[in-house]
């Protein structure tokens, strides 16, 4: 701690940060990994209850850790601050602990009882889960190496996506179907449009300018 | 943000490796404007010398011209190093330097003070802010209503230091040795190669005297801005991991120690309390976990005296020096560990922030009568 100012250590706060992100984002790939087990009926939600909070806890940890890091960075640094580093990571950092939040919701739908194993969508749903797993991964390496072609590549992907999820939602407000079969299966596509959404909210900040990072999950015409 | 922040770190368009030469440059200029200041008041005359310092030769006087002196140079190094200049040139006795001492660590508060003034716009956040700033004041002025007159009737500190002095005097330390260290040698011969100058020049010994003087003070405070720019570049790293551990531990020894390790490190405490008000404000640090790292900056802060008093001739410039130690290491123990009396700090320092913030013309009361004309109405009444 203290003597690590006579060490090597701590040359580089934002370093620190860097890593603390991709802790994070780990963490709420096991967050959602966990939530999904429960919704696809792999296991009880009450036995992985306790250990999905315990792990968006952890997520929500990093995240205030993260801000007070930049405050010290800020106030340690004065006017040699990197205040644009800053912006971009009190930014992402909320939408990565949204991730969290956003599981949670997956996880409390098979809490309340829903059952989609049964449902015409269930393999659709189990790729797409999967579909937004992967880009959780992705995320964290786009991000790490600020590599922008694949940033750019996986909004792209991710903005098709979200249209995808968004048809599914309409698809059940207008259909017929008894809502314990609708209710479940829009509120996942829902969830999981979120959870993409804020991931390519990451993902603007390395092919984005600053004023404008978050804006690509808006609707099209409003986007700039 | 399309390369790693990690990258785009700024070092000022100087090279990192060049800061560290830099600040053994400057730290040498400062030793030189310390050997300067004793060798110009010598040459002034150490009777007109004593003459001017005869006008603040009560200690209440001495008290408020260490604040008003800390106040307009913004830094209590630059005072208390020029007090332990004055002292080794014998124009200044230990017992007349030991309030200037005490009022330079009152003087010096004002500078996190005047930090807390950006948050003023925003209630809560200057209400935490100014509290954070002022504590360092109260414990201050509490630690110098306490150990004033007990020094004044007891001649503690002083007597203390003078023990510990002589100890590293017989130890064979640098001040033990006038005229044998190399380091002194060293800072002794560009000081006579500018009298010489001066003299040969044909100009009248008081101008010479003068002369020497200014350039000293010049040298000192050059020396120790540029020192604290440097080292705060190169210990910002080690500074941020630092505040985070000690943030995420919370208070406690831990804590002043950062502040003694910060303090030393960048030569200046108010760097250190300045770097904590933000933090106070965006309430990522409590006050009662940032009260120990002021106080570890008080303590840190001595070392720039402990640090002039090398280029003095005179024992007595490290028994000055380590009085102002002792005064800080005394004020901890008594305004620390025990938390009834931890608290009396605390307690005024919110009191104050909580009208402050109710009341903003306070702010600006306050920071006039206490660093401006309270020291003024000080200095002429009891001279």
């Amino acid at each position: 701690m203290v003597f690590d100012l006579f060490s090597g250590k701590g040359e580089s706060q934002i370093e620190r940060i860097e890593q603390q992100i991709q802790e994070m984002l780990a963490a709420c790939g096991r967050t959602i990994d966990i939530a999904t087990d429960a919704l696809f009926g792999r296991v009880a939600p009450s036995e992985v209850g306790e250990t999905l909070r315990k792990s968006d806890r952890a997520v929500n940890r990093l995240e205030r850790e993260i801000r007070r890091e930049l405050v010290v960075h800020a106030g340690v640094r004065g006017a040699s601050a990197d205040i644009p580093a800053i912006l971009v990571y009190m930014s992402i950092v909320k939408d990565i602990e949204r991730l969290g939040d956003y599981a949670k919701n997956l996880w409390d739908v098979a809490n309340a009882g829903a059952d989609i194993t049964g449902l015409s969508e269930f393999d659709r749903i189990q790729r797409d889960v999967a579909w937004v797993r992967e880009l959780v991964d992705r995320t964290a390496k786009i991000f790490a190496e600020r590599d922008a072609a694949a940033a750019q590549e996986a909004l792209n992907e991710a903005d098709a996506k979200l249209d995808e999820f968004d048809a599914m939602v309409i698809e059940q407000l207008t259909s017929d179907r008894p809502s314990r079969e609708g209710v479940p299966i829009a509120l996942v596509a829902r969830y999981l449009k979120r959870i993409s959404a804020h991931l390519m909210n990451v993902m603007t900040a390395v092919v984005m300018p600053l004023d404008r990072l978050d804006y690509w999950d808006e609707d099209k015409a409003d986007r700039w | 943000m399309a390369e790693s922040p990690a990258t785009t770190e700024r070092t000022g368009g100087v090279p990192r490796w060049l800061r560290p030469i830099l600040v053994l440059g400057f730290l040498y200029l400062f030793l030189v404007g310390v050997k300067g200041l004793e060798t110009g008041i010598k040459v002034f005359g150490v009777d007109a010398a004593e003459r001017i310092f005869g006008y603040v030769s009560s200690p209440v006087a001495g008290l408020f011209a260490g604040i008003l002196a800390t106040v307009l140079v913004q830094s209590s190094s630059v005072t208390t190093s020029t007090i332990v200049g004055l002292v080794g040139s014998g124009s200044l006795s230990v017992a007349a330097a030991v309030p200037m001492i005490m009022g330079a660590n009152i003087g010096t508060t004002v500078t996190n003070t005047l930090a807390s003034l950006g948050h003023v716009r925003r209630g809560a956040e200057f209400k935490r802010a100014f509290a954070g700033a002022t504590v360092h004041d109260f414990f201050n002025v509490f630690a110098v209503v306490v150990f004033l007159p007990l020094e004044l009737a007891t001649g503690f500190l002083s007597k203390s230091a003078t023990v510990v002095s002589s100890l590293l005097a017989g130890s064979g330390s640098v001040a033990a040795a006038p005229g044998k260290s190399p380091i002194k040698a060293a800072i002794k011969a560009p000081v006579a190669l500018i009298e010489g100058s001066l003299t040969d020049l044909g100009l009248h010994r008081g101008w010479v005297g003068s002369l020497i003087l200014a350039l000293a003070l010049v040298s000192i405070f050059v020396a120790l801005v540029f020192v604290t720019r440097n080292m705060r570049v190169l210990m910002a790293g080690r500074m941020e991991a630092g505040f985070n551990a000690v943030l995420g531990r919370g208070a406690g020894l831990g804590a002043m120690i950062l502040g003694v390790v910060v303090t030393v490190a960048v030569q200046s405490s108010s760097i250190t309390t300045s770097i904590l008000v933000p933090l106070l404000g965006a309430g990522v640090i409590t006050l009662e976990n940032a009260y120990p790292v002021t106080l570890g900056a008080n303590l840190g802060t001595t070392v720039t005296a402990l640090l002039a008093s090398l280029a003095a001739d005179r024992p007595e410039a490290l028994t000055i020096a380590l009085t102002h130690t002792l005064f800080n290491v005394f004020g901890i123990l008594a305004f620390y560990p025990v938390p009834l009396v931890r608290r009396l700090p605390l307690r005024a320092a919110r009191a104050l922030a909580e009208v402050a913030t109710r009341r903003k013309r306070v702010v600006l009361a306050y920071l006039v009568a206490v660093f401006v004309v309270l020291p003024l109405v000080g200095i002429v009444v009891f001279r």
